[in-house]
């Protein structure tokens, strides 16, 4: 107990020596070898993990952007074919304007000439009439028979 | 002998406690097993025989232990280990800093030793702790590491200055520490595991039953595994010290 052995302290000096060699390739190292992997497995998901979200974030960033390109040019389609189509009516408009101001007054003027010709072709007859009654007035001097006449004339002209 | 007279005068001169101090005696005395047939014959002692055991343990440990191991749906058994490896690691790289922390698993190897070697008396094995050439043995192996850790991280030159800092004047006191502190080491942790057994062995002739389990908690488990981690933390603090 309180002797010293040189061998045993020896043994125990190489007993250790393996011991820590033992410890150190069948323990530390196993277990240190497979908590760095499944480090390096973190890592590499985390990093790729990373890499398709910085990816998501592009395709969202070049969706909006399609996007608001699609949208804008939508806008511009939309606001040309209002330009455009407003254009169109106004045109229609004047043009059917301008087409009824001369319908109303071609039939304006239709009406006149027909006013007229009929003012004229009244008076005409109403010349003949009076001729023809004047003649017969002079020319006959029963008056009944005049009258007689007078009566079939515009009984006929009816 | 002299720790056996006093064995005797605290126990009394009667016959039946003289028998217990012999039997207390031959607990304490370090037996030779078997001896090699070389060099006139090399003596292999009972605490040799009993390192040899706790290191097979700790190898056929490892070997079961580190089987199949995988990053991925690990067993049971792997998180164990893992959580020990780590735990250890945690626990040593607290002892040890900067340069030093490459000594970590050797001291836990030390540190996972002695511990069993303290309470592996409570499997009915001599304790080899219990041998003072043993701990002979680990208070140099540290105090050579720390050295020769001192000379390969700072150069001869620079690990020789550090005796005459911060004065030349403590030069003797320096070097007095090359030898006191395997010294210390080497006796603190054997007076401990001696003082533990022998108090155990007393309690259990005054009080056979029952008192010397509850007390056996704190000699045997509690005591041996914290002088397991003095003698470690003391490494670690000297390799430290060493190589800054």
């Amino acid at each position: 107990m309180l002797e010293i052995d040189f061998w045993s302290i020896l043994f125990t000096v190489i007993n250790l020596a393996i011991l820590f060699v033992a410890m150190k390739f069948l323990l530390f190292k196993p277990v240190r070898n497979i908590i760095a992997k499944r480090q390096e497995e973190a890592d590499a998901a985390a990093k790729e993990a990373e890499e398709r979200a910085a990816e998501a974030d592009r395709c969202k960033a070049e969706y909006e952007r399609a996007i608001a390109k699609t949208e804008a040019e939508r806008e511009k389609i939309l606001t040309e074919a209002r330009a455009q189509a407003d254009e169109e009516y106004r045109k229609m408009l004047t043009e059917a304007r301008s087409e009824a101001e001369i319908i109303k007054k071609d039939a304006s003027t239709e009406g006149e000439k027909r006013k007229q010709r009929i003012i004229s072709e009244a008076g005409k007859e109403i010349g003949d009439m009076i001729a023809s009654a004047t003649t017969k007035i002079l020319g006959n001097v029963d008056e009944s028979e005049l009258y007689d006449a007078f009566l079939n004339t515009m009984e006929e002209e009816k | 002998m002299l720790f056996a007279d006093d064995l005797c005068n605290i126990s009394g001169k009667g016959g039946s406690e003289i028998r217990m101090t012999e039997e207390l005696m031959e607990k304490l005395e370090v037996k030779t097993v078997f001896t090699i047939p070389l060099f006139g014959g090399i003596p292999v002692t009972e605490s040799i025989v009993v390192t040899w055991i706790i290191m097979a343990v700790f190898i056929i440990f490892a070997i079961v232990m580190t089987r199949g191991l995988r990053t991925r749906n690990i067993t049971k058994r792997q998180a164990f280990l893992e959580w020990m490896v780590t735990k250890l690691d945690n626990m040593v790289g607290g002892m040890v800093h900067g340069k030093a922390k490459v000594f970590s698993e050797y001291l836990i190897t030390v540190l996972l030793y002695i511990g069993l070697a303290n309470i592996v008396g409570i499997f009915g094995f001599k304790s080899p702790t219990k041998d003072m050439n043993v701990t002979i043995a680990l208070a140099l192996m540290s105090i050579v590491l720390v050295e020769a850790a001192g000379i390969i991280f700072l150069g001869i030159r620079k690990h020789l200055h550090k005796f005459i800092e911060p004065t030349p004047v403590i030069l003797p006191i320096n070097i007095m520490e090359v030898v006191t502190k395997p010294l210390s080491l080497c006796m603190r942790l054997f007076g401990n595991v001696i003082g533990a057994f022998v108090i155990m062995a007393l309690i259990e002739i005054v009080v056979p039953i029952g008192i010397p389990m509850v007390l056996s908690v704190y000699f045997d488990f509690f005591d041996g595994l914290l002088q397991a981690y003095v003698f470690v933390f003391l490494t670690g603090l000297y390799l430290t010290e060493a190589v800054e």
